[in-house]
C-alpha cells in the first residue's frame, strides 16, 4: 500500500513535470526575413537603361545602389522594442551582390503584434568609426576621414549612375551620401554634419506567428529620392556631392518616403 | 577518439555499479584511464599548421581554400618551387622558367619596365615552334602581394573565381584530388606550365623532373606526408607560399597606425587621393590594401576588342573593357601600368587621370569626370599626388629573405634582376 501511494505520487509528479514542461517549450517565436528590392514608380529597376525621369525633369538611370541600414527595430504593440541582431549590427545591401538583398534574420523573434518597423538610413556616428570595417565589399564604402572625422567612417550610400545633361550628354553621377561638411571661407572644414536619419515605415504592422517564418519585401523607392520635399536636379548639383551639404541636406530630407514594405506572407513553415 | 570512447563508457557504467565494490574499482580504473588518456599532449604528425598572422586594418576573412591548408612546410617547398627554372620541365638554361621569372622580388613581384629579358616590361613564354621567339602574354604582369586578403578573383579579368566552373584542356588531370579548374590561386601554377605564353610544357614534364630531383622528395614528404609529386601538389605548394606574401610595411600604413608622419607635399597628395577632386579612393581604397578589388571601365578607350576583358567573364555588356583596379601599394615600381601596359612611367598615369580620360557607352559611373577628359590637376596638385603614391611603396618586401630564392636552388634558381628603381 505503501508502496503503491509512493508510485502514485511519482507518477503526478512526474505527470506535472512534463505537463510543465510541455508548457514551457511551447514555440513562442518565429523567424523573419528581409528581401531587399529597388524600386521605380513601382517597378523594379531596370538597370544601364536611360529610360527614367526624375522630378525635375532629368533622364536618368542606375548603375548599381550600395546601401547601410542599422538599428533595424520591432516595435510591438505595448511599446517594447526588439532591437534585430543587436545595438551593433550594421546591414548592407548591394544590388551587384544578390547575397545580400536576402537578410534571414538569426535570432528567434518574440510572435506577437509588431505596430511598426524602425531603422536608421545609415550609421549613427558612434558606430561608423573609421577602420570599422577590414572587410569587403562593406570595407569598400569608406568615407574619408578629412571628410568625415571620427565618426563617419563610411557611406551611408552610393548610389551611381547617368543622366542627359542639359548639353544632352549621357553624364555620370555619383549620388553619395555620409558625413557632410561646413567649409570656411579659406574651404577648411569647421564642422562635420550628421546625415544619416532614422525612419518608422508606413504600414508596417505585422503579426509574428510561432514557429513560422515572416517574408517581408523591404523596398528602396527610387524616385523619392529626388522629389519630396525638394525636388533633386543632377544639373544642378553634378556628378559629385560628397562635399556639397546642401545637396545631401536635401537627400536626407527626401528620404522621408523612400522606404517602404510589403508582406510577402502571413508566415510560412520553418 | 579512444579516450572518449573509454569516457563514454565510464558515464554509462556509473548508474549500474553502485552496489558492487568490484564494479566500482573497475568504474574508477576506467575513469581514471580515460582521463589519464587526455593528459599527454598530442603528439604533432604531419605537417606544422601555418597559423596567418591577423595584420591590422586588413581584411580578416582570408582566401584560403579548404582543401589546402597553409602549413610550414608546405611554404617553405612553395618557395623552392617559385623560384626553380625547372619548373617548366626542362633543365636547359634557355629553358629555365618559374613564377619568379615575371614575378620579380625586387619590383613587388611584377615583372619591371627594366627588365633585361622582357622589353618594356612585357613578357613572353619559352620558345614554340609556333612562336620561335616566345609568344607575348595576352596582358601585362599583375604583381602577387597581398592576394590572400583577394575574394573577388584573380587576373585582370577575374576570370580565376570558385565560381568558375570551367574545366582545363581535355587531356590533362589532377592527380591529387582537385580536378583541372580555373577557381583557385592554386589554377594559375598549371595554367602557368601549360600556356605557350608562358612555360609552354606540359604538365607530366614537369611533374616527372621535380620528381626525380632528390632535394625535393623529403620536402614533398614532409609537406604532404608521402614523397609522391603531382602536379596538385606542386599547384598547392606554391599558392601556399604567394599567399604568404603581405606588403603591409609601407609609409602611409604606418601613418595610419599612428607611427610616423607624412611630409606636408605627402600630406596633401593624401587628402588629394581621399577626395571627390582627386577621386581616386573610390577604386583603390576601402581597406589599407588599396584596392578595393573590383573591375572597372576606367575609361582609356572607346574602342573595346580585347576578349579577355572583363565582359568576357561576366557577359554584361557594361563590363566592356573594364579590368581590376589594382592595388597601389608598390605603384612606384609596379611599371608598365594598365591591363596592356600602356602607361610606362607613374606620371604618364597621373597625366592620364587628369586630363586623359576618354567617353564611351562602358565606362563606368565612377569616372564622374570624364566628360571633362579627368579630375583636370594642377602641376602642384600632380607632384603632391605622386609624393603620397611613392608613401606606398613597401620597400622591406623587396627584399625579406623570407620571400626570396633559396641558395640551394644553385643555377636552377631564377635570379632576382636587382631593383632598378
Amino acid at each position: 500500500m505503501e508502496t503503491r501511494s509512493r508510485i502514485t505520487i511519482l507518477l503526478i509528479v512526474i505527470a506535472i513535470f512534463f505537463n510543465c514542461q510541455s508548457e514551457n517549450e511551447s514555440p513562442s517565436f518565429g523567424k523573419l526575413i528581409f528581401e531587399f528590392g529597388h524600386q521605380i514608380n513601382g517597378v523594379d529597376v531596370r538597370y544601364d537603361q536611360l529610360i527614367y525621369e526624375n522630378a525635375a525633369g532629368n533622364v536618368y538611370e542606375i548603375t548599381n545602389i550600395q546601401w547601410f541600414m542599422s538599428d533595424i527595430t520591432l516595435v510591438n504593440k505595448n511599446g517594447n522594442e526588439f532591437l534585430l541582431e543587436g545595438d551593433d549590427w550594421i546591414h548592407y545591401i548591394d544590388t551587384d551582390i544578390p547575397e545580400t538583398q536576402i537578410w534571414e534574420i538569426d535570432q528567434d523573434i518574440p510572435t506577437g503584434e509588431y505596430v511598426s518597423i524602425r531603422f536608421t538610413f545609415g550609421i549613427k556616428g558612434e558606430k561608423n568609426i573609421p577602420n570599422r570595417f577590414t572587410d569587403p565589399p562593406e570595407s569598400n564604402m569608406l568615407w574619408p576621414y578629412h571628410m568625415g572625422g571620427d565618426e563617419g567612417g563610411y557611406h551611408y550610400m552610393k548610389l551611381n549612375g547617368f543622366w542627359r545633361s542639359l548639353n544632352l550628354e549621357r553624364t555620370p553621377f555619383n549620388f553619395h551620401i555620409g558625413v557632410g561638411q561646413i567649409y570656411n571661407d579659406q574651404g577648411e572644414v569647421i564642422e562635420f554634419v550628421q546625415n544619416w536619419f532614422e525612419k518608422e515605415i508606413p504600414s508596417s504592422s505585422f503579426s509574428m506567428p510561432a514557429e513560422k517564418t515572416v517574408r517581408i519585401a523591404f523596398k528602396m523607392n527610387i524616385e523619392n529620392w529626388f522629389k519630396n520635399p525638394h525636388e533633386y536636379d543632377h544639373n544642378q548639383y553634378g556628378g559629385k556631392i560628397m562635399n556639397n551639404q546642401e545637396a545631401m541636406g536635401k537627400i536626407k530630407d527626401n528620404g522621408i518616403d523612400v522606404f517602404s514594405v510589403v508582406f510577402l506572407n502571413d508566415g510560412e513553415n520553418i | 577518439m579512444m579516450g572518449r570512447i573509454f569516457r563514454n563508457s565510464g558515464l554509462r557504467s556509473q548508474k549500474n555499479v553502485f552496489g558492487s565494490y568490484w564494479e566500482q574499482l573497475l568504474l574508477i580504473s576506467v575513469i581514471f584511464y580515460s582521463c589519464n588518456t587526455e593528459d599527454p599532449a598530442p603528439i604533432q604528425e604531419g605537417p606544422t599548421p601555418f597559423v596567418f598572422p591577423e595584420v591590422q586594418h586588413f581584411p580578416t576573412e582570408l582566401n584560403i581554400p579548404e582543401q589546402n591548408p597553409m602549413t610550414v612546410e608546405g611554404i617553405e617547398l612553395g618557395r623552392y618551387l617559385f623560384y626553380d627554372g625547372r619548373l617548366s620541365g626542362r633543365t636547359h638554361p634557355d629553358s629555365l622558367m618559374s613564377c619568379a621569372t615575371c614575378h620579380i622580388q625586387s619590383t613587388g613581384f611584377e615583372t619591371s619596365l627594366d627588365h633585361p629579358k622582357f622589353k618594356d616590361g612585357h613578357p613572353f613564354g619559352l620558345p614554340t615552334e609556333n612562336y620561335p621567339e616566345g609568344k607575348p602574354t595576352p596582358h601585362y604582369t599583375m604583381h602577387l602581394i597581398n592576394l590572400v586578403y583577394n575574394p573577388n578573383g584573380y587576373l585582370w579579368n577575374g576570370m580565376i573565381h570558385e565560381s568558375n566552373d570551367r574545366i582545363g584542356p581535355e587531356g590533362y588531370d589532377f592527380m591529387g584530388d582537385d580536378h583541372l579548374n580555373f577557381k583557385y590561386l592554386e589554377s594559375l601554377v598549371w595554367m602557368g606550365i601549360v600556356a605557350e605564353h608562358e612555360m609552354a610544357g606540359s604538365i607530366e614534364k614537369t611533374v616527372n623532373l621535380i620528381g626525380s630531383i632528390p632535394m625535393y622528395k623529403s620536402m614533398f614528404k614532409a609537406a604532404y606526408g608521402t614523397e609522391e609529386v603531382n602536379i596538385d601538389r606542386i599547384s598547392k605548394a606554391i599558392a601556399q607560399f604567394v599567399r604568404t606574401i603581405v606588403a603591409n610595411r609601407f609609409k602611409f600604413y604606418r601613418y595610419v597606425r599612428r607611427e610616423v608622419e607624412l611630409t606636408p607635399a605627402e600630406f596633401r597628395g593624401y587628402e588629394l587621393f581621399f577626395s571627390e577632386d582627386g577621386d581616386c579612393f573610390h577604386c583603390h581604397a576601402g581597406s589599407l590594401l588599396m584596392t578595393t578589388n573590383e573591375y572597372f571601365n576606367n575609361a582609356k578607350d572607346t574602342v573595346f576588342n580585347d576578349p579577355r576583358d572583363r565582359f568576357a567573364v561576366t557577359g554584361d555588356l557594361m563590363n566592356k573593357g573594364a579590368y581590376k583596379a589594382p592595388s597601389l601599394i608598390n605603384c612606384e615600381i609596379n611599371g608598365p601600368y594598365m591591363h596592356d601596359g600602356r602607361f610606362k612611367t607613374l606620371d604618364e598615369v597621373i597625366d592620364f587621370y587628369s586630363e586623359g580620360l576618354v567617353y564611351s557607352d562602358y565606362v563606368d559611373p565612377l569616372m564622374k569626370y570624364v566628360k571633362e577628359n579627368g579630375v583636370q590637376m594642377t602641376e602642384e596638385e600632380k607632384a603632391d599626388l605622386k609624393a603620397f603614391l611613392l608613401t606606398l611603396t613597401d620597400h622591406e618586401l623587396l627584399t625579406d629573405p623570407q620571400y626570396s630564392c633559396p641558395d640551394e636552388l644553385g643555377d636552377f634558381g631564377i635570379q632576382d634582376i636587382g631593383n632598378p628603381y
